[in-house]
């Protein structure tokens, strides 16, 4: 069958753009992931630790079925996939077409430095004689102009920053490989033009860049200008604006007529910048400001001639385009009040805070302040810098803040023993996701953080030398004051740079904060079809909503481009067929890489040879110039060909490179990639850490043959490949489990819809308004037409789910339908989005009277009409009714949204009804804030209380009467009301029983526990099933269906394929000596494991088994092996190890 | 006489501990030359026997080391070499070898000066402790 494959293009490589890229990735497209930066991962480079578990988890993104596809490991270091490729330095310059089929410009900054032949020894950063500030360390320490951006990716060639350079040449010269190159010669090819009625100007134009290798002419006036175009063709043209007979903007008009590719960039004097910025609209490249001094313009002119001459533009066929360019910080120095940041030292950002506690920071992790290095005893954390503040144009919360904020604190607390005075001055502490809450009492009560609710309105430098006062105004308006040793700004998020051009070349609408608008109740549409949003591009997300919006975003443009015929793949590719070498004895190539001369020099490759010859299984020694590089690669394979080996060890630098290469090695040469390994031999041999050529020797001679006895001990025999049943079943007819239906059968699969009521909907029917206006029971009866449509969709009402056996790509689970009637359904994934409800409570008189009732039943009463705002004189609500505290010690999110829309309909139907909210912290997290902020200027009071001095009901004859202490006031007060309405929260809906029946687990309070919080946030432990909405935790109707999306994401990369392969890293058991102890069950974290009683054999799920190990250390017998790392060749590699010792 | 040099086998992760070695590495952080890597993709799956070969082949120490406890690549594999180890210790001694020749720790990808300083000590613990002798004593 032929394989249709579609196409996309994922703009963006930060933690979004990887995850859509590797989502689209494992369903089969065809993937560019561009970033303008220079490295992969955007923000999460700089970030070591992250919360909850304080430590990095990025690597659970990486695929888990069709493991060999990817790399598989460390993803910070950098990325791997065969369906992938990887531009960085680029942008997106045009995007033309319609969705389905566009057209996508991409442009790649030149390389100066050849990633091919740099070999990261770093003799250029040495005779640099540039400094810059180093962006990853957030400008706490100094660079050079040619520098590695991220210290620990890979691969990772030196990068010069053109903006910095000086062109003074030293790097080029001392450069030992030749890697770099300004290519001086192709300069004299570059014409430039330089049009100024100055002479002074013309001359001294001229004489600087003559020098710098350029070939230039000088027009002393616009018609003499264009008469020496007609004579020579010219590149660039540097055209003063100010002229006599005929000004700038008519040149450049004429100019471009004549010659409609050159470049113009204009110069000019400060009155005249707004003619050049017009000049700009009708083609000319940039414009430089007057006066020139030559450091400044040569590095720009050759910056353009870089840009203009070297920049490879390159177009692409593209079906869909996910944009995840992330977040910008806002910057404190800019805004009216700056805390002291850039004049004192000791002010940091929360992310140079997170730079000075890493290891790779400029302390390597020890936590002294940047003035004078003296230790940090005494820390403040100041939330909401350039969030929630109308005077910096962020009427919104930045979502991620107060989390960061807390981790921050616990990570000093821990590096130094709980020594550190952590304080936070907080607003409101927005814990209002998973787990969030109990983080936060964590900090409080275990670790001894502060936290002091009140604004911090000063920082001086105050006490010792470097010390800094903050002023602030407790709750009970006493002015205080503290000294501390470092000032951490959680500062805001602001839409990344470059936005508004993105903007305007994809058509996609930007809000009035700058970030992308999005379609109602979508995470990831936006105005332009066929462009999708993923993470931050649309607003202030953290780890776990960014990978579901990202996830979101991947759905939505598979699901285009298979609407468009673009399609999944129809057949798996057949897997390579690998020549079976199982019968034959191991005869191992190697190839020992030179790295030009430089490791023949610092050891003894002739002994090395001689000891690798002689190793048992060995058959023949290679050694290859630079294996790294194309020749080298080309080399190696004409050699393994000649060879007839059937192992191959190669001995390079970093072994990570080689994963693709070996693989497509594997394709050519029909052996097996498994049998091929890529060891590090260079690492060792590095001029600091050893120069003594007999030790490098030593070590290169071990390295090899530990590699040479893992190889020969390597299973040789291939793996099968593992049926998937291309259906799913969705449990729970909600507006979760609906989407997540669609979704998948969008894409051409049948799905089994099991909801337990007779009708469809759950929740969402009883959703009259939202916030945003937008209106929810038209989205349900459109969504429950399409699903009752769908001819891919068999739904299942009054029905529920009695049995479920079985695993990833074959589940058989029993339903009992209406009328008691069973049906046993086969599938291959399931999704269970079971959702949740408003939670029942007996706290504040409920039930006493019918003046108190529920946010939900009031939504409900003003839907129906019997509660009439006019009617009312007094309302007051209460937030967080035995939520927050244990046992329901969680946040249920969507209560204050809930209040605040109903708290505003009430005003706009009634301005003269007073409302008083009795809140602990307004849960108003991204553009929320924005409702709460109209919420407050319409009049609603909002009156906050402690957990320990709950508001008190009393209701007498029908009245009700709230009291509750002021804490501005500083006294109680009452509130005689008409109505009382409480914020119950949301509760789990019979979780436990269906995570007893797949086999998954529920979390403490009882919602669905996912593999991971901020990686694999659907998922679970257990592969093929997966979990969306409030069955996971409580969430929005809109974050919900992001969340569906998102599931069904995960569900379609394994129903995508007829066949799945395991990885070749894989447990697996031999029977005969195989006891049936069942110790490996309990050991296999992924439940990978089952005693199959009939067959009296333990099964191993190949699919499930991600290759940890754990099985085959804990038998007894040796009976459970893990494919490449068997006894006897962990033995052989053991004594290889000792062979060569001191 | 020359001074003792010791050999130290190392046991590490491939998501965490390799990880932050090949960062020590990459970024020319100096530290003794006297470990040999051997990459296993979890702590937890290195089997006792493992080390105590290692012990007997002549090893003068054993690192073990992995992913933090909760950040385990996969799942709760750290948590098994935790109890392995510290039961190990338990056995050591009747093998005749000190506790102190088995040493576990945790590294995280990002922490290659972490990676360094451990090597550092490690090497000093184990001059200390002296050559094993195990070799030259036992007869197998």
């Amino acid at each position: 069958m032929k394989k249709k494959i579609g196409s996309a293009l994922v703009v963006g490589a930060g933690i979004s753009g990887i995850r859509s890229a590797l989502d689209l990735a494992e369903l089969g497209y065809q993937v560019k992931l561009i970033d303008r930066a220079p490295n992969l991962g955007g923000t999460l480079t700089q970030l070591d630790y992250q919360f909850p578990t304080d430590h990095c988890g990025m690597c659970k993104m990486l695929p888990l079925v069709e493991r060999d596809s990817s790399s598989q490991y460390c993803l910070r270091k950098g990325l791997f996939h065969e369906n992938i490729e990887i531009m960085l330095s680029t942008e997106l310059v045009a995007l033309e077409g319609e969705p389905g089929k566009f057209q996508a410009s991409l442009r790649q900054k030149p390389a100066i430095v050849d990633p091919e032949s740099c070999t990261g020894c770093g003799e250029c950063s040495h005779v640099c004689p540039v400094e810059v500030a180093d962006e990853f360390n957030a400008g706490l320490t100094k660079r050079k102009a040619i520098y590695l951006p991220v210290p620990h990716n890979i691969p990772n060639s030196y990068t010069v920053d053109l903006a910095a350079c000086t062109l003074c040449g030293e790097c080029e010269k001392i450069c030992p490989t030749g890697a770099i190159d300004f290519r001086w010669e192709a300069r004299k090819q570059f014409r430039i033009l330089v049009v100024d009625d100055e002479l002074i100007v013309r001359d001294s134009l001229k004489d600087w860049l003559t020098e710098d290798g350029f070939q230039v002419d000088a027009a002393e006036s616009g018609p003499d200008a264009l008469e020496k175009m007609t004579k020579q063709s010219y590149h660039l043209m540097l055209l003063d604006i100010k002229m006599p007979d005929m000004d700038g903007v008519e040149v450049l008009k004429r100019a471009k007529e004549m010659r409609p590719d050159i470049a113009v960039v204009m110069m000019t004097a400060y009155a005249t910048v707004e003619t050049a910025v017009e000049a700009m609209k009708i083609g000319a490249l940039d414009y430089l400001m007057k006066p020139f001094d030559p450091e400044t313009l040569v590095p720009l002119v050759v910056k353009l001639y870089e840009n203009i001459e070297r920049s490879g533009e390159r177009e692409i066929e593209v079906g869909a385009v996910v944009l995840a360019t992330g977040f910008g910080s806002y910057d404190p120095a800019s805004g009216s009040n700056t805390y002291g940041y850039g004049e004192y030292p000791n002010v940091v950002t929360s992310i140079e805070f997170e730079r000075i506690i890493s290891g790779t920071g400029p302390n390597r992790g020890r936590l002294i302040r940047p003035s004078d290095g003296k230790e940090i005893r005494k820390v403040a954390w100041l939330q909401c810098v350039g969030s929630r503040d109308i005077q910096t144009n962020a009427d919104y919360c930045s979502s991620v803040c107060c989390m960061f904020s807390i981790k921050e604190a616990l990570l000093a607390k821990e590096r130094t023993g709980g020594q550190v005075d952590a304080a936070i001055f907080y607003m409101d502490m927005r814990t209002f996701g998973k787990n969030f809450q109990r983080y936060r009492e964590k900090a409080e009560k275990e670790y001894n953080v502060r936290f002091q609710r009140s604004r911090v309105h000063s920082v001086e430098p105050g006490g010792a030398n470097g010390d800094l006062r903050i002023s602030y105004t407790d709750l009970d308006g006493a002015g205080r004051e503290e000294i501390v040793d470092l000032v951490v700004l959680a500062t805001g998020q602001r839409p990344p740079k470059g936005t508004e051009p993105l903007s305007e070349l994809t058509g996609v609408e930007l809000n009035s904060w700058g970030f992308c608008q999005l379609q109602p109740f979508s995470l990831s549409l936006t105005a332009k079809e066929g462009v999708f949003a993923g993470g931050s591009f649309s607003g202030l997300r953290d780890i776990s909503e960014s990978v579901i919006q990202a996830n979101s975003a991947s759905l939505h443009a598979s699901s285009l481009i298979h609407s468009k015929g673009g399609g999944l793949s129809e057949a798996t590719e057949k897997s390579p067929e690998f020549r079976d070498v199982s019968r034959e004895f191991p005869r191992t190539m190697v190839a020992l890489c030179t790295c030009g001369d430089s490791l023949v020099l610092s050891a003894d490759f002739d002994g090395v040879e001689t000891t690798v010859s002689g190793l048992n299984s060995v058959t023949q020694v290679h050694r290859i110039e630079r294996i790294c590089t194309q020749e080298g690669w080309k080399e190696l394979e004409e050699k393994f060909n000649d060879s007839k080996a059937n192992r191959l060890l190669i001995g390079a630098c970093l072994p990570y490179v080689y994963k693709g290469k070996l693989r497509e090695l594997g394709k050519a040469t029909g052996l097996n990639p498994a049998l091929m390994e890529v060891v590090d031999i260079c690492t060792p041999s590095f001029p600091s850490r050893n120069t003594d050529p007999q030790q490098v020797s030593r070590e290169i001679r071990t390295t090899i043959s530990m590699g040479v006895g893992k190889l020969k001990g390597m299973d040789p025999s291939s793996l099968k490949a593992i049926p998937v049943i291309q259906k799913a079943l969705v449990v729970g007819g909600g507006i979760g489990g609906m989407s997540a239906a669609l979704a998948i059968a969008d894409h051409g699969f049948e799905v089994d819809l099991v909801e337990k009521e007779g009708d469809l909907g759950g929740n969402l029917r009883t959703l009259h308004r939202t916030l945003e206006g937008d209106p929810p029971q038209e989205l349900l009866e459109q969504t429950v037409s399409r699903v009752e449509k769908h001819p891919n969709i068999q739904v299942y009402k009054n029905a529920q789910v009695l049995n479920s056996l079985g695993r990833a790509g074959r589940f058989l689970t029993t339903i009992e339908k209406e009328e008691g009637e069973g049906e046993t359904l086969e599938h291959g994934v399931t999704v269970l989005a079971t959702g949740g409800k408003e939670a029942t409570t007996e706290s504040y008189g409920y039930g006493k009277s019918e003046a108190i009732l529920t946010q939900h039943q009031l939504e409900d009463k003003l839907h129906q009409g019997s509660i009439s705002p006019a009617d009312l004189r007094v309302v007051t609500m209460i937030q967080c009714v035995d939520s927050r505290e244990e046992p329901r010690n969680y946040c249920s999110r969507i209560c204050c949204g809930s209040t605040l829309k109903n708290a505003l309909y009430l005003k706009d139907q009634n301005p003269d009804l007073d409302i008083y909210v009795l809140y602990r912290d307004i849960m108003a997290y991204g553009f929320l804030e924005n409702y709460y902020t109209q919420a407050r200027q319409k009049g609603v009071f909002f009156i906050q209380y402690n957990v320990d001095d709950k508001p008190r009901v009393e209701v007498e004859n029908g009245q009700v009467a709230v009291g509750v202490t002021d804490p501005i006031l500083g006294r109680e007060v009452t509130i005689k009301s008409d109505l009382l309405v409480l914020s119950t929260g949301i509760v789990p809906n019979g979780q436990n029983e269906l995570a007893q029946l797949f086999g998954v687990e529920v979390d403490q309070d009882g919602f669905f526990q996912e593999a991971e919080y901020k990686w694999r946030p659907v998922d679970f432990l257990k592969e093929g099933v997966f979990t969306c909405g409030i069955a996971h935790s409580p969430r929005s109707v809109t974050e919900t269906m992001a969340m569906a999306d998102a599931a069904a994401q995960r569900a379609l990369r394994i129903l995508n394929n007829e066949r799945l392969m395991a990885g070749s890293t894989v447990a697996e058991v031999r029977h005969s000596l195989c006891s049936l102890c069942e110790r490996c069950i309990t050991a296999c974290p992924y439940g990978a494991r089952l005693h199959d009683e009939y067959e009296g054999k333990i099964i191993v799920d190949a699919l499930t088994c991600q290759g940890c190990g754990s099985c085959a250390s804990v038998c007894p017998n040796s009976a459970s092996v893990l494919r490449g790392y068997r006894d006897q060749q962990m033995f052989s590699v053991i004594d290889a190890a000792l062979a060569d010792m001191f | 006489m020359e001074e003792f040099e010791p050999t130290i086998i190392a046991f590490v992760c491939n998501w965490c501990t390799y990880t932050a070695a090949d960062l020590a590495g990459t970024s020319r952080l100096s530290y003794p030359p006297n470990v040999r890597l051997i990459r296993m993709m979890c702590t937890g799956m290195v089997d006792p026997k493992y080390v105590i070969k290692a012990l007997l082949e002549g090893a003068d120490a054993i690192l073990i080391s992995g992913c933090h406890p909760g950040d385990c690549h996969y799942i709760n594999g750290n948590y098994k070499a935790r109890r392995r180890v510290r039961l190990l210790k338990e056995i050591l001694p009747r093998f005749g070898f000190a506790e102190g020749r088995v040493k576990l720790t945790w590294i995280g990808a990002s922490e290659g000066v972490d990676f360094a300083a451990t090597i550092k000590e490690m090497v000093e613990e184990v001059k200390a402790l002296g050559p094993n002798q195990t070799k030259e004593q036992m007869v197998i």
